[in-house]
């Protein structure tokens, strides 16, 4: 989520919030003989307060389970979660007098440590990565597309080849990448437009040799292995300048082909920076997440025991 | 001899030709006297069931004076020498035929299509080969507009043969002289195209036209396949029947094979909904039942999660349980047949005499229902170019007329509760006034700022209302069957404020000015009603002109986002691609998202693969059950009773209307009476989920990424800034 001035009221509230948690606790603690603690009842409300925020951000998941339900809108719960949680670490921290404690204790702190800490780095991720996605990619597609659009970009290149140098893409092969249920229902992937077929360009096998050579050896291997660090193809730079010298030994006519060449590269490329983003801007949840729950049930638990016993 | 002349005879005359000593009538023309003894004379212009005029001169003869005589118009006289062949003679011919060929397409249309043109077959016998004179310096114009006949001016002799067929023979009244001249040709009505004239295609002008400038219009393939229970009909047996009364049997025979006689038992399945199809049937005998699958009802999700718990909290409403507000107006489903079937009972009864599947047949829509034989029925099955024949001819059209008319009248007039107060007796009295009337696509059917002088229902096809505006022309409604327009200008300042095209082949019941006028006099609920239909409709236009004016911008009107109402946009610098807008949706729906991620850029926005409801809704156009529509707050929606054809989907330039598979009930096409589970193509689009106060995909997002928005209030800013 982008932290914008749209947060100004949770931020104010937040601020508002921490203010008076630290008077509260400054006070408290300054007046405690034996220092704050956890089990007083300023120190019990702290610790049921900053349970209630982490508890209210973690309902997000739940929320998120139950989209069209009308329980407010997502984007409040988001901003909740983000404000609120954020709230939980030095309510809690207020809560245990800055102290770590016993084992389950530590746990527990370190836990908040870190799934707070991992949170605000995906809030980071989340403000910063989507404008670097829609600058980067403008090419982008949908996340799970990406594998059939880049059968899409092989098979185009082949007929662009294949146009070219002469041979041909098996008709089965292209018509395997129509989706089911016909072109429409893909959307606007499926209804991308494609290029190839039927050019003829009248050039000597001579001729057409060096395009023929760098499709095989370089570009098929790039389309069918994006991520391979060794391929030239996959730096901006290098394919500008591997397209260059192609586009010296071949002759005038077989330019435009190249080109065709150039741009699908140039869309591989894009796909394999948007995969890369696309995990970035998700991967952190899979620390965010486990250790969220982890913590609200640790929580729980601790919290049984301590008024328990 | 005087046998050769038949029985009427009177006073013979004796004449000589070419040397030959014969009798004739007095009354005979050189011509008739000729050919009465074998001696042919060449015409053109010349038929023997028609008055005879003399234009083409190809039959001249020597007959005694200083110059050439027309043989054809020339009587007999007594001790008249005759010459046809002298070598002045043949000359003339051969000239009047050079100057013939030099303007004709040779080979002319007839000539490709059985090598019968009169003029190039004259022109081969009297061995021209090369023609001397230049070609005409301009060309005359093609006709395709009907479906039965096709017109080529340039190869038109004016012989005028076609216009005494159709003014002598048939008594028509529709073909005639216009221009003078090289400008000379012939012409229907008041030079009209063809199709849109008042031809009743009965084939009589293409029947005697001598070249390829009237020729018979085959479709291609057109020959229907003879199924079991089938047999062709036979022009004799066609021109038995009331209906093909006055339609040429040299026609009929010509489109042999565009029609069959089809038998069908009890329980027989005549056409099934949503199969694609290119034929009309008339009933000649037996009954039918038209209906559709029963609706699906509507699904309708009160919030709640996926899963087993989106079922509980979703609900099955049936049809009459859900009406909406606005939908009091329309209590029938659309069909294209003479009837329309009831929300509660979508099922009709057809009889002798009626026709069903025109719009299939002239526009190649999907078949809107299934027709079943209730009886033992006797139809006959036919391709356009015959169903143009007979929805043109006169004693047809007299007999369905009045029907179609007390169908139209009862079922969208009195079926409005707006026009439910009208009296019997008032609608006994449009039933005589009203008219039917047809239209080709493209014919424009009233013009914006002409007066206003009748009222229109719409009975089959689509209409396109536009209205001007300095610098374009704004779509503002597509009306279909059972909607009605003109009410505006009659009711205001006496012009019409749009304007009203047919889209496709587009029948109308007019109702003229007097009898509305009547009308609204008479009954003041039915003026109230339509003096509020009519200020809504001024007042959604005068809204959509006013926003015209704000923005212009040409990548704007590139990606059409002018022409939409609801955009649902991404703002890509805040979207996380968590899907959460699509997962929302699907949970909305029953499991099927109606909107993709993907779609156009404009600046930092994704335009959503998710319907526009655009001002100009395209998809709605061909609906054959009108089940795509918009409702009055003016979104598209798409009615439970879709039968799955997909012309919506191929009609949105967007992608934006998906089919999807739904299980339903349904008719065993093997064990009739019996209803099986099948699985049924349904179009899917964004209904805006309606329902909720707001669409859902925007209510799940979590980053305030997705919008729905008034594109033109939404963008205005950024364009403002951009420009």
């Amino acid at each position: 989520m982008r932290i914008d001035e749209t947060h100004r009221v949770w931020l104010v509230a937040s601020i508002v919030i921490l203010g008076a948690a630290t008077a509260v606790y400054v006070i408290y603690a300054l007046a405690a003989p034996h220092g704050p603690s956890g089990g007083s009842p300023i120190g019990l409300v702290f610790g049921f307060t900053g349970f209630g925020f982490m508890i209210y951000a973690g309902l997000l998941g739940a929320r998120k389970k139950v989209p069209i339900m009308r329980l407010g809108r997502a984007q409040g719960w988001m901003r909740g979660h983000l404000w609120l949680g954020l709230l939980a670490l030095p309510l809690i921290l207020f809560h245990g007098g800055f102290h770590f404690g016993g084992l389950l204790t530590s746990i527990l702190l370190w836990l908040l440590i870190i799934t707070v800490l991992s949170g605000v780095f995906g809030a980071i991720l989340q403000h910063y990565l989507p404008t670097v996605i829609l600058e980067r990619v403008p090419m982008e597609t949908i996340y799970d597309e990406i594998d059939r659009v880049r059968d899409q970009l092989r098979v185009e290149a082949e007929g662009f080849v294949a146009d070219l140098c002469g041979g041909g893409v098996p008709e089965a092969e292209a018509m395997a990448l129509v989706p089911e249920g016909g072109i429409r229902a893909g959307g606007f992937t499926a209804m991308r437009p494609r290029g190839g077929g039927g050019v003829q360009y009248g050039l000597t096998e001579a001729e057409v040799e060096p395009v023929r050579s760098f499709f095989q050896t370089e570009m098929l291997p790039f389309l069918l292995e994006p991520s391979a660090k060794s391929s030239r193809l996959g730096d901006d730079t290098r394919a500008v300048a591997a397209f260059t010298k192609l586009r010296m030994l071949a002759p005038a006519a077989a330019h435009p082909v190249i080109a065709n060449l150039e741009n699908l590269c140039e869309e591989e490329r894009q796909l394999t920076r948007q995969a890369r983003l696309h995990k970035m801007l998700h991967t952190w949840l899979l620390v965010h997440i486990p250790l969220s729950l982890a913590l609200l049930l640790l929580s729980v638990f601790h919290a049984v025991i301590a008024l328990r016993y | 001899m005087s046998t050769l002349f038949g029985t009427f005879l009177g006073p013979m005359v004796q004449l000589t030709i070419d040397g030959k000593e014969v009798a004739a009538p007095a009354s005979a023309t050189i011509f008739d006297a000729a050919r009465a003894h074998g001696i042919p004379i060449p015409t053109l212009c010349h038929m023997q069931n028609e008055t005879p005029v003399g234009v083409c001169r190809l039959c001249v003869v020597e007959a005694g004076g200083r110059v050439l005589t027309a043989s054809c118009v020339r009587q007999v006289e007594n001790g008249m020498k005759v010459v046809t062949n002298s070598d002045r003679v043949l000359a003339a011919r051969r000239t009047l035929l050079e100057i013939l060929m030099s303007d004709h397409p040779s080979p002319c249309a007839r000539e490709r299509q059985s090598g019968d043109c009169e003029l190039e077959m004259q022109a081969r016998n009297h061995g021209i080969t090369e023609i001397r004179y230049p070609k005409r310096y301009f060309t005359r114009p093609k006709d395709d507009s009907s479906l039965a006949i096709a017109v080529d001016h340039e190869a038109c002799i004016l012989c005028d043969r076609c216009i005494r067929g159709c003014n002598e023979i048939r008594q028509n009244l529709v073909l005639g002289r216009m221009g003078k001249g090289a400008g000379a040709g012939v012409a229907f009505d008041l030079n009209t195209p063809m199709g849109e004239s008042s031809c009743i295609s009965c084939g009589e002008c293409m029947v005697s036209c001598p070249t390829g400038a009237l020729t018979n219009k085959r479709i291609a393939g057109t020959e229907l396949p003879i199924p079991a229970g089938a047999v062709p009909a036979e022009p004799e047996d066609l021109l038995e029947l009331p209906v093909f009364k006055g339609v040429s049997g040299t026609f009929l025979e010509m489109n042999k094979g565009a029609i069959v006689k089809r038998s069908f038992h009890p329980g027989d399945v005549i056409c099934r909904e949503g199969d694609f199809g290119s034929t009309a049937f008339y009933i000649a005998e037996g009954k039918a039942a038209v209906s559709i699958s029963t609706p699906m009802a509507h699904v309708k999700t009160h919030g709640g999660a996926g899963g087993w718990f989106s079922r509980l909290t979703s609900s099955l409403i049936g049809r009459d349980s859900d009406a909406r507000e606005e939908e009091t107006s329309q209590g029938y489903i659309p069909i294209d047949a003479s009837v329309d079937l009831a929300y509660s009972n979508p099922v009709a009864e057809l009889g002798p005499g009626d026709l069903f599947g025109e719009m299939t047949c002239m526009s190649f829509y999907p078949r809107s229902a299934t027709v079943k034989a209730l009886t033992d029925c006797t139809m006959y099955e036919m391709l356009r170019n015959v169903l143009d024949i007979l929805l043109k001819n006169k004693s047809f059209r007299a007999r369905l007329g009045k029907e179609y008319k007390r169908r139209a009248l009862e079922t969208h007039l009195r079926g409005v509760p707006m026009f439910s107060e009208l009296s019997p007796d008032f609608v006994e009295r449009l039933m005589d006034n009203v008219k039917l009337i047809r239209l080709s696509p493209g014919q424009v059917i009233c013009k914006q700022g002409e007066p206003a002088d009748s009222f229109y229902l719409v009975r089959i096809g689509f209409v396109k209302v536009t209205e001007t505006y300095p610098g374009g022309e704004l779509v503002i409604a597509y009306l279909s069957r059972g909607d009605s327009f003109g009410e505006i200008g009659l009711l205001g300042a006496g012009a019409r404020t749009a304007t009203c095209t047919a889209l496709d082949h587009v029948e109308l019941v007019k109702i003229s000015a007097d009898d509305f006028n009547a009308m609204v006099d008479q009954f003041p609920g039915v003026r109230r009603g339509l003096q509020a239909l009519a200020d809504e409709r001024q007042r959604q236009n005068a809204e959509r002109m006013a926003a015209l004016g704000t923005i212009s911008l040409d990548s704007f009107l590139g990606q059409g986002l002018m022409e939409a109402q609801s955009l649902l946009v991404l703002d890509l610098a805040r979207c996380t691609r968590c899907d959460a807008c699509v997962r929302a949706c699907a949970d909305a729906h029953d499991g099927i998202t109606r909107l993709v991620r993907e779609g156009q850029r404009f600046d930092r926005y994704l335009v959503a693969t998710s319907c526009r409801h655009c001002k100009d809704p395209l998809c709605m156009v061909g609906c054959p059950v009108g089940s795509i529509r918009r409702r009055n707050s003016l979104e598209v929606i798409i009615e439970d009773w879709c039968i799955g054809c997909g012309l919506c989907a191929r009609n949105c330039p967007y992608g934006n209307i998906n089919l999807h598979p739904f299980q339903v009930m349904a008719d065993d096409p093997d064990n009739p009476g019996r209803r099986i589970a099948m699985v049924k193509q349904k179009a899917t689009s964004c209904d805006l989920c309606t329902e909720h106060a707001e669409p859902s995909c925007v209510y799940a997002c979590p980053h305030d990424a997705a919008h729905r928005v008034d594109p033109r209030k939404f963008f205005s800013e950024l364009l403002g800034t951009k420009v």
